[in-house]
């Protein structure tokens, strides 16, 4: 029978340990596990949890960036973050309060007046974690999102996102649309 | 000793060979115990480990992949992980960090299924150019094992002669050629003004159809480190049907010691579980497959009385000759882009420069494009820019789609230096860890320097690169061969033309160890044929023993 060793419960060989390792890291509590079952439920944990962080988070990472965001991806990123920043609530302030100010819609808008330093590293922190689908890239660092990654979007209409087909058996040819043409995401 | 298991045939090693083997005495009647240092797991587990890297560490081959602490293997995340385990020496000492997987299936797990054949020139270099050695036979007779080899793996390949590699052939490919995508198309014809011909390659990948239980490929683009859905041969995709024929398969037994007795015949081989229990098996005919680095390793340690340099070894030649294809990658950026990333990771090759009398003076090479996605390559990249919003998209996609890597992969001759021998380090097990002295030689140096490099550097100027960044350094390209080479004489040579040992009548050493020269191309297919050949010599071996 093949092994089933528990060895590396984050690593290879067991992965319902390994999903129940990364529920807990998400969302802190035994209690609130079962809870991960449900997709849109992990934004309403973590406020319960910190107030509107979450929200506030997702509130800029949109302002931030001009596609659609998944919920329970933001949720989690915005945990992640938080832990390993201390005080970036006061910058996903400053941040929102620099965008209202021009009265911003997309990261155009407002992305010149955000000075440089902590706040601009802030904002290109977020964005790099929803691009990468990582707040670090570390060996055993967690994944938030691989095929949802916004990093693989821009080529998604040529370029297979490894492991995942978007063809079938010999479905592909050497054809490819202009380089201009951007896929909607 | 804990218990004794015995059957007709023993296997140390459940890769591509060993398990090529089992199957053919499974079907000939023998009984068959496999033994295999690593663990056994399902794919989805792998596939799951990979997904589930962060982005900069998809690329390390082997990260889906962590060994077990008593099955060591390479792990590429520093370079103070990758020095662990081989223990690497000489000019090139780097180009030997060979990547292959202790686990139960081998490093067909995460090989890109390129087949190419030798060709017949391939074979004989000492003849015709007076460098490396002959083979001690000839392609006609390793052709009828390499047709078998393309029917048990599964191979497609272009039933158009032009295209084939070499297009000496007793049968079609299994399937037709699997297309193109724009990037192959577009390096194909750059090729093709230069004078230089991208074939398609012949791949253990299911073409438009399933074959041998497995799917058609559908292009999911991650042949490297792990086919998602099996649509290329990998070896774990024969280990269930070993089972089904009677086959016995133990994981995490690490054979350390094999046991000669009466007129130096193998008695046993004997193996660690992961407690640290040692355990003797014992058998009729005894096959140590367990890889171009491992095997060696392993009849050094068996040194007895009768065998002071080694089961196997008489010769003095267990262990040398270590080849593989060292590698030049190329870095580049294109002014228009080139797209990758539809189809497999790799798919063509220009082979045609792997042949020429230039051989008696350097090494032939083969030319490819690496085919597999670049958008994370590009994501990253851009995102270091400090990008935003549609500029960073615009960047992202046009770092993805007008960047590529090309590869060169130089045959390399069998030479008595590059050698493999027992560390003074010890693994956790308390077995000493491989130590490899490697150097590529003045015939690949000139290769690169005089041959393979500039021809690479005229497509490049082709395809309208604008940036390259061509290594410095050589590399590994995971064909591991030569470290218990063929030949007829005893003397000079550890295993006859069945890759049987001259030393001991019931041991085999098939693999990519046996391998005379290597050529420019994967190793794979010439290390399957080479199992068939062994398998048909053990059936008869046995089948003339039991009629004896």
């Amino acid at each position: 029978m093949p092994e089933r060793s528990v060895d590396h419960p984050f690593r290879d060989d067991c992965p319902s340990e390994y999903r129940l390792f990364r529920r807990r890291l998400i969302l802190g509590t035994g209690a609130a596990t079962a809870l991960a079952a449900l997709p849109g439920a992990v934004v309403a944990v973590v406020d319960g949890a910190g107030g509107s962080e979450a929200g506030k988070f997702m509130e800029l990472s949109a302002l931030l960036i001009d596609h659609r965001l998944d919920r329970d991806i933001g949720a989690r990123l915005a945990a992640a973050m938080s832990h390993a920043n201390a005080g970036i609530e006061q910058d996903i302030d400053a941040l929102l309060d620099i965008a209202k100010k021009k009265n911003a819609r997309i990261v155009e808008d407002f992305f010149p007046d955000v000075p440089e330093g902590r706040l601009r590293d802030t904002a290109l922190a977020i964005i790099s974690a929803w691009y990468s689908g990582v707040v670090s890239e570390t060996q055993g660092s967690e994944v938030f999102a691989f095929e949802l990654a916004l990093m693989y979007q821009p080529t998604r209409d040529v370029m297979t996102i490894p492991s995942y087909a978007i063809s079938g058996p010999n479905g592909w040819n050497p054809s490819a649309p202009p380089l201009s043409d951007m896929p909607e995401f | 000793m804990a218990d004794i298991q015995n059957a007709d045939v023993i296997i140390v090693g459940t890769g591509t060979v060993g398990c090529t083997i089992a199957e053919l005495a499974l079907d000939a009647g023998l009984s068959v115990l496999m033994l295999e240092a690593g663990p056994r797991v399902e794919r989805w587990q792998i596939v799951e480990n990979f997904r589930n890297l962060p982005p900069a560490l998809k690329a390390n081959w082997d990260a889906p992949y962590p060994p077990k602490p008593w099955a060591p293997h390479l792990e590429t995340y520093t370079d103070e992980s990758a020095a662990e385990y081989l223990q690497l020496e000489g000019p090139d000492a780097l180009a030997y960090r060979q990547g292959y997987v202790r686990y139960a299936g081998g490093a067909t797990w995460h090989w890109a299924g390129i087949c190419w054949r030798l060709t017949p020139d391939d074979m004989r270099l000492k003849s015709l150019y007076g460098v490396g050695r002959d083979w001690v036979f000839g392609y006609d007779t390793l052709e009828p094992y390499y047709t078998r080899a393309e029917y048990t793996l599964g191979v497609s390949g272009p039933s158009d002669p032009a295209l084939q590699w070499p297009p000496i052939r007793s049968k079609p490919y299994p399937m037709e050629r699997l297309p193109f995508g724009p990037g192959e198309q577009r390096f194909t014809e750059a090729a093709a003004r230069v004078g230089l011909q991208n074939l398609p390659a012949a791949q253990a990948r299911n073409s438009g159809v399933s074959y041998h239980d497995r799917p058609p490929c559908c292009g999911n683009n991650n042949c490297f480190p792990v086919c998602p859905i099996g649509a290329k041969y990998d070896a774990a995709t024969t280990l269930t049907k070993i089972e089904a024929k009677g086959g016995t398969i133990r994981a995490n037994a690490v054979v350390y010691r094999v046991e000669t007795g009466a007129k130096n015949t193998i008695q046993a081989v004997h193996y660690f579980d992961p407690d640290k229990q040692s355990h003797r098996v014992t058998g009729r005919i005894f096959v140590i497959a367990c890889n171009g680095i491992e095997t060696p390793k392993l009849l050094l340690l068996s040194r007895d009385e009768k065998n002071p340099n080694g089961v196997a070894n008489s010769s003095d030649q267990v262990g040398r000759n270590m080849m593989d294809q060292p590698k030049i990658s190329t870095q580049v950026v294109m002014a228009e882009p080139l797209w990758t990333g539809v189809g497999p990771v790799q798919s063509s090759s220009i082979m045609n420069t792997s042949q020429g009398d230039f051989r008696g003076v350097h090494a032939g090479a083969m030319i490819r494009m690496e085919n597999a996605a670049r958008s994370r390559v590009g994501g990253l990249a851009a995102l270091q820019k400090g990008l935003v919003g549609k500029a960073l998209d615009r960047e992202i996609r046009r770092l993805a789609a007008c960047t590529g890597t090309f590869t060169i992969e130089h045959e390399l001759l069998p030479m008595a230096h590059n050698r493999l021998t027992l560390s003074s380090k010890k693994d956790w097990l308390g077995l000493n860890k491989p130590n490899i002295y490697y150097d590529v030689g003045d015939y690949v140096r000139r290769s690169a320097t005089s041959y393979s490099v500039p021809l690479l550097k005229k497509l490049m100027v082709e395809l309208g690169v604008t940036e390259s960044q061509i290594a410095t350094q050589f590399a590994h390209s995971d064909h591991i061969m030569g470290g218990c080479i063929m030949g007829r004489d005893p003397g000079d040579s550890v295993v006859d033309a069945d890759c049987r040992a001259h030393d001991h009548d019931n041991l085999f050493l098939p693999g990519g160890g046996a391998m005379t020269t290597g050529g420019s191309g994967n190793s794979t297919l010439t290390m399957v044929a080479l199992a068939i050949k062994a398998a048909d010599a053990i059936v008869g071996q046995l089948g003339k023993a039991a009629r004896a």
